[in-house]
C-alpha cells in the first residue's frame, strides 16, 4: 500500500504534527505518514460512501421526500 | 459564485451539447427550497410540478414538487428529467447523485443552519404522524458528511453549476439574494416580484443566539 503511488507533501502545525507522531507511535504505526493515511481514508468514506447514509433516507421517506 | 461557475456561464453552461439548462433548487428539506421555487416562480421562470403535494402547515404557500422526483433514487428510467429542460425543478440535496448525465444543471442550493433544519423536520415528523428515533447529534453530523459529499460532487461534474444561498440572508436580503441569483441565471428575471416572493414570517424555527 505505502510507496506505490505517487505523493503529494501537505504541511501540519507543529503542535498538530507532535500529537499524531506521539499517537502514531503508541498505536504501533511504522511511520507518521501510515498513521495519517490511514485515518485520512476512515475519514473519507463518510464522504464517498454518502450512498448508503440509511439515517438520511429514513429521515426522508418520513418527511415524504423520497418514496 | 466561482470563476469556473462564471466560465461555465458565459460558455452557456454546455448549452450546445446538453440543451437548455434545468434550473434544479435544492438543499435538505427545510431550508427554504419551497420558498426560492415560489421566488423563480415569481420572477416567471417555468416550473415543473404536478402539485400533487399541496400546502399545509409546514409550507403554508406550497412545496412546487414533482411526484417523480421522489422515486429517482429507485427509479432507472430518468429520461423524463429531460422535460425540465428550460424549467425548475425541485430535488432535495439527497437525490442530487440520481439526476441523469445528459442534461445541464444551474443548480440553486440552498443553506440552513443545520440544527433550525433538524428542528424544522422534527416539527414537520410530528405533523405527518411519524416518528424518527435518531438522535438529533447523529442526524447533525450526517447532514454536514452528506453537504460535503454534494460539494465534492460537484466539483467533478462538468453539467453542473451551483450557487448556495442562505436562508437567513435570503429573509434578511432579499433584493440581494435576487440579484444573485438572477445573475447567476442569466440575468433575465424579474427581480423585484422575486423580492416581494420573501415572507419573512414562514421563518419560524429560528436560532436564537
Amino acid at each position: 500500500m505505502f510507496g506505490l503511488g505517487k505523493t503529494q507533501s501537505i504541511k501540519l502545525e507543529r503542535d498538530l504534527y507532535d500529537r499524531v507522531k506521539k499517537i502514531a507511535d503508541v498505536a504501533g504505526y511504522a511511520t507518521v505518514e501510515e498513521f495519517v493515511t490511514h485515518v485520512l481514508e476512515k475519514e473519507l468514506i463518510h464522504f464517498e460512501d454518502a450512498k448508503s447514509d440509511d439515517d438520511i433516507r429514513n429521515k426522508l421517506r418520513g418527511l415524504g421526500y423520497i418514496s | 459564485m466561482s470563476l469556473l461557475d462564471s466560465l461555465r456561464g458565459l460558455l452557456g453552461g454546455g448549452q450546445a451539447k446538453y440543451g437548455e439548462p434545468i434550473v434544479i433548487v435544492s438543499g435538505l428539506p427545510r431550508s427554504g427550497t419551497s420558498m426560492m421555487m415560489k421566488m423563480l416562480d415569481a420572477a416567471g421562470i417555468p416550473i415543473m410540478t404536478d402539485a400533487v403535494r399541496t400546502a399545509d402547515v409546514d409550507n403554508p404557500k406550497g412545496y412546487f414538487e414533482l411526484e417523480r422526483v421522489k422515486e429517482l433514487e429507485k427509479d432507472p428510467d430518468r429520461s423524463w428529467v429531460r422535460e425540465a429542460r428550460g424549467k425548475a425543478l425541485k430535488v432535495i440535496s439527497f437525490l442530487l447523485k440520481d439526476l441523469p448525465d445528459d442534461n445541464a444543471y444551474r443548480i440553486v442550493f440552498m443553506r440552513r443552519d443545520i440544527d433550525e433544519v433538524l428542528a424544522s423536520q422534527n416539527k414537520m415528523l410530528v405533523h405527518r404522524g411519524e416518528q424518527d428515533t435518531t438522535d438529533d447529534a447523529v442526524m447533525a453530523e450526517a447532514y454536514r458528511n452528506h453537504l460535503a459529499a454534494v460539494r465534492i460532487m460537484a466539483r467533478k461534474k462538468d453539467n453542473w453549476s451551483i450557487v448556495e444561498i442562505r436562508y437567513d440572508e435570503a429573509i434578511r436580503d432579499p433584493a440581494a439574494v435576487a440579484r444573485k441569483v438572477n445573475a447567476f441565471l442569466g440575468g433575465r428575471y424579474d427581480v423585484q416580484r422575486m423580492v416581494e416572493a420573501v415572507d419573512e414570517k414562514l421563518y419560524r424555527n429560528r436560532k436564537t443566539a
